[in-house]
């Protein structure tokens, strides 16, 4: 969508690195936002989906011949007609040693968690549509289900995929370092382990989906609330490829465009990505032979694909918030599309919240045994950890937990300089939901290694500040590469944010109040955590992960200038929350030399704006998205002011831009504007439709650093007679770089940090020993409120090594450091070493040994 | 249980109410919630659902000058009331004194949760002109944001009582709970 920048202040003094006000605010503080469940247009259908009350069964009957007569239904799928419409889903990305099954986008013969969906109503109304599910009879014959990882590993337990390895998806070992030495060698081992809960994301607008159908053309336009518009685009025409590969073949043969097009596009892209596609492992395709039909299927999609003439359009409208689950393609997305596809008329679904709760997205429910091997002066060796995360049934589209994996493998050994790690994950599945990337999904590599730093600094008798600095990389050290391959540079400055923690604590302070909670029967507590995060990362961050995945990692943007003057730039990014529009407009506007409403910002439309795989997700709107926005306005600048120095008969590095007026330096009142510019241009170009001045460009990041890094210090106050903690104080220092605009930062981080806590103290998907859920409202799973969240102190470093584009992401960080700040906390407060995530009141009063 | 047509055109109710500042008459069927028909029949789609179960307050508007869950009450009750909505706050594009203030706090993210917020803030500062830190976020913890950690609109609803007690107190309050 497009929206002018309306911000009126005055251009000139820079706006980057001021809190400007929200450009998106003039829309929505009148209630003039456009969400996806906003857009109704005229005829549209509603879609209503049936769904197993069971975690496991076999499906045996299904009867909807009762629900196709109920007043204002359309029509009426059952799960195996949806599935004979469609494809299965194939995994995106092959992740070696990963088994991630093919599934059908509706469970017709068995049903893997509760909630999965078996058949869709169409009506004319969102309620006629829900009366009808109401009336479709299931008969199901259940299957024992798998609710947890211990059960899913036993040799008696139901299998969920019949060519899976029992239930374990995965298992992967990965060493860096001479592991065996450095335990041997080590005077101290410390051994923990570590249990987390699942959480869900919890966006406040769920997912929803309107697929519209031209009816001229029929052609596809899902507005849609994704994060990455292009992954829907091409997930929803795959699956919908309805004919067999022979046929495909034969269309794609005599289709002179589509060969064409496609042979010129096959030849860019492996010019541009030769390098990479060799880095590629096979071993990781082997892994998914198994899968059944798995390359019968892509065959089947990817021939389908080069034959199609015309594919959807995604536009996404405003999007109330994600924290991933928005990145993830559900099956009712693709259902609907099916549905419109087929029906050739639109239809929409507006996820409600019981559904979103139930299988929007879940994450984190993950255990760990992690060793430290260190000195008794504290100097760490080698880290050992050994990790099981809970699947649930289907794997997450295009990423699930097997990018957790991947990515502790990387981060685990955080911003300390240990000499050798070893990781083993397996990746197990139960009946449960999907798991998907959830605001830093790797975050628990974090939270268990600052958990386990304080009980082996208490085992050793030091602080944990001490502890922590006295192994923390700082510029003594710099550069130089984590033992787990990404490049360091001053920018992993970690260390000075714990100096600067250290610093704004005042620890006599502390003890004088802990002595004060006693008296009134409650006790106080501290907790330091500190970790580093890839945002975006080093260039060989992506081949860390796996060889061949910094392919992904690019992000491309378009700038122009139109024949009116106006600024026009187009991001491949997908903003949700995020201030996008404002922040991208302040960089561009300084750029340029003109005011924030000069300036438009398009997104979210792929008939427009650039290809990028991930869209907005992983921190990238500020170092990637900003970073491509100001390289193309600046070369877009240059070609500007080429022609400007000719029609002021000037020599271009004369040249300046002021408010708008570019002119010789030092005489403003000679100038000329970009729409004078423009015109000159048009008619030199001979240019009859379209930007006048235009640059796209391609941005991989600044240099070996692109670290964002925190500390993080929590102050809880616990009450022993109630078991409920308040937080007295929390204090975040961060270091993301150059800011573009403090408030928006202060808000990622404070936001993040809220999660964290809500985590920590409230929030909890309660599955039962038969994997039935039990919290699909508000009223089960707790979303902290401004009751339970305290203020946030952010204290700002700026470490830049990149020059003027070094700005860094930091979206994820709050969430990443707080589980492990609030559980170092409360076990400084209780005096026993907490080794789970999940602390309400009675956990606390069971640690406090208040209850038995 | 199924209907035929005429049983179902017989459930339909009439409902008269004033919607900012609007007097509106409308069929409706008598299970349909006040925020379906505000989004739905008139297109103030400002009114945002977060959960339909009552938790998040996504969806609060002014009934006679309280604030009230949209998505729990009933088209029908509303039958003869006053409803103001985040639409009726504003002077076309200028934004009231509380929407200013959000504003000038940068108050929000997603704003999904905006609509509720406002109403709610417009409510708590009509009983109460100069609410304590504490009892601004005991009043709005029946309203979810998940995006902010809340600091940013406590800050907006103390950035409101700084903008309303310089301004007249009493003909402000009014005019927001009147939505004029």
């Amino acid at each position: 969508m497009t929206f002018e920048a309306t911000n009126a202040q005055t251009s000139g003094l820079g706006f980057t690195g001021q809190s400007v006000k929200r450009v998106e605010d003039d829309r929505f503080l009148v209630g003039e936002g456009r969400f996806v469940a906003d857009i109704n247009p005229e005829g549209v259908l509603h879609a209503a989906f049936v769904r197993s009350p069971y975690p496991h069964a076999r499906v045996t009957r299904i009867d909807v011949s009762t629900a196709r007569r109920m007043p204002g239904v359309v029509r009426v799928f059952t799960g195996s007609e949806i599935n004979e419409l469609t494809n299965r889903v194939p995994p995106l990305a092959s992740i070696k040693g990963v088994y991630s099954p093919l599934y059908t986008i509706m469970s017709d013969d068995v049903v893997r968690h509760v909630g999965d969906p078996v058949a869709v109503v169409i009506a004319e109304s969102r309620p006629l549509a829900e009366d009808a599910v109401e009336q479709v009879v299931v008969d199901y014959d259940p299957l024992e289900p798998v609710p947890d990882v211990d059960r899913a590993v036993e040799p008696s337990a139901a299998q969920i995929w019949p060519k899976a390895d029992g239930n374990v998806l995965a298992d992967t070992t990965d060493t860096f370092g001479d592991i065996n030495d450095a335990f041997t060698k080590a005077e101290v081992v410390v051994t923990e382990r570590f249990d987390s809960h699942r959480l869900t994301n919890q966006p406040m607008e769920t997912k929803g989906i309107l697929a519209e159908v031209d009816p001229a053309t029929r052609h596809l336009t899902l507005h849609s609330t994704t994060q990455a518009p292009n992954v829907l685009r091409w997930i929803a025409a795959g699956i919908t490829v309805n004919q067999g590969p022979g046929r495909s073949l034969r269309q794609f043969a005599v289709n002179k465009k589509r060969r064409k097009a496609f042979v010129g596009a096959a030849r860019e892209f492996l010019k541009d990505q030769r390098e990479e596609l060799r880095k590629q492992d096979p071993a990781a395709m082997k892994t998914q032979r198994k899968a059944e039909n798995a390359m019968g299927t892509l065959m089947r999609m990817g021939l389908g694909l080069l034959a199609a003439d015309d594919f959807p359009t995604v536009k996404t409208a405003d999007i109330g918030g994600g924290f991933g689950c928005k990145g993830a393609v559900t099956r009712e997305e693709l259902t609907v599309v099916a549905v419109a596809k087929t029906m050739g008329r639109s239809v929409q679904w507006i996820e409600d919240r019981v559904e979103n709760l139930t299988n929007g997205g879940q994450a984190r429910e993950e255990r760990f045994t992690l060793s430290l091997a260190l000195d008794r002066d504290g100097t760490f060796h080698g880290l050992r950890c050994d990790a099981v995360i809970d699947h649930g049934a289907y794997p997450g589209f295009p990423f699930g937990a097997a990018i957790t994996s991947l990515m502790w493998k990387v981060y685990m050994p955080g911003p300390y300089d240990f000499k050798a790690f070893h990781l083993e994950t397996r990746i197990v599945a139960t009946n449960k939901g999907t798991v998907v990337p959830y605001r830093g999904p790797w975050a628990h590599e974090t939270w268990v290694r600052e958990r386990l730093i304080d009980i082996a600094a208490e085992k050793i008798g030091m602080t944990p500040g001490d502890l922590r600095r006295k192994n923390m990389i700082g510029d003594d050290k710099l550069p130089m590469s984590m033992i787990t391959g990404p490049d360091l540079d001053a920018t992993m400055s970690a260390k000075k944010t714990l100096e600067r923690a250290l610093e704004l604590i005042d620890m006599d302070q502390l003890d004088r109040d802990k002595a004060d909670a006693k008296q009134r029967g409650h006790r106080i507590g501290l907790g330091l955590a500190t970790y580093h995060e890839a945002a975006p990362g080093p260039p060989n961050f992506g081949d860390s992960l796996q060889p061949g995945n910094a392919m992904l990692l690019f992000e491309d943007g378009r700038a122009t200038v139109e024949e009116d003057g106006r600024i026009v730039m187009y991001t491949a990014q997908s903003p949700h929350g995020q201030s996008h529009q404002t922040t991208y407009a302040q960089v561009v506007a300084d750029e340029f030399g003109v005011a924030m409403d000069d300036v438009d910002i398009v997104w979210g439309d792929t008939d427009r704006t650039p290809f990028s795989v991930i869209g907005t997700g992983g921190s990238r709107g500020a170092p990637m998205g900003a970073g491509v926005m100001r390289s193309t306005a600046r070369e877009v600048r240059r070609q500007v002011v080429s022609v400007a120095a000719d029609m002021l008969e000037a020599n271009p590095d004369d040249i300046e831009i002021s408010d708008g007026t570019i002119h010789v330096a030092g005489v403003p009142a000679r100038g000329v504007s970009y729409a004078d510019v423009a015109a000159k241009a048009k008619s030199e170009k001979g240019i009859t439709s379209g930007p006048v001045f235009e640059h796209v460009d391609r941005y991989t990041g600044t240099g070996n650093g692109g670290w964002s890094v925190a500390t993080h210090v929590a102050v809880v106050d616990i009450d022993l007679e109630t078991g409920f903690v308040t937080i007295p104080r929390y204090l975040v220092v961060e270091d993301c770089g150059r800011i573009i605009n403090p408030a928006i930062v202060d808000g990622q981080v404070r936001g993040g940090v809220a999660q964290g806590i809500g985590a920590v103290f409230y929030e909890k998907m309660n599955y039962d020993e038969s994997a039935n859920l039990a919290s699909t409202t508000y009223m089960d799973y707790l979303i902290p409120t401004a009751m339970e969240i305290p203020a946030i102190e952010v204290d700002h470093m700026e470490t830049i090594t990149g020059g003027d584009g070094d700005s860094r992401g930091t979206g994820e960080g709050g969430m990443i450091g707080a589980p492990p700040a609030l559980g170092n906390a409360v076990s400084d407060a209780l005096g026993v070493q907490v080794t789970e995530l999940y602390l309400p009141p009675h956990r606390i009063l069971e640690l406090a040994g208040v209850l038995g | 249980m199924t209907h035929t047509s005429e049983e179902l055109a017989a459930m339909i109710v009439s409902v008269s109410m004033t919607v900012n500042g609007n007097a509106t008459t409308l069929d409706v069927d008598p299970r349909c919630s006040l925020a379906d028909t505000l989004r739905d029949s008139l297109g103030l789609t400002g009114t945002h659902l977060g959960c339909e179960h009552g938790v998040c307050g996504a969806c609060t508007v002014l009934v006679g000058g309280e604030p009230a869950r949209s998505c729990l009450m009933l088209t029908a009750q509303a039958d003869g009331c006053e409803i103001v909505t985040i639409e009726g706050l504003s002077d076309g594009d200028t934004r009231s004194p509380i929407q200013e203030a959000m504003y000038q706090a940068m108050s929000f993210q997603c704003a999904f949760c905006s609509p509720g917020f406002i109403m709610s803030t417009v409510a708590l500062l009509a009983e109460n002109p100069n609410p304590t830190e504490r009892e601004i976020r005991e009043e709005l913890s029946g309203n979810l944001c998940r995006c902010t950690g809340y600091q940013s609109i406590v800050a907006g609803v103390e950035t409101a009582v700084e903008i309303l007690s310089s301004q007249n107190i009493l003909s402000s309050q009014n005019k927001e709970r009147s939505g004029q």
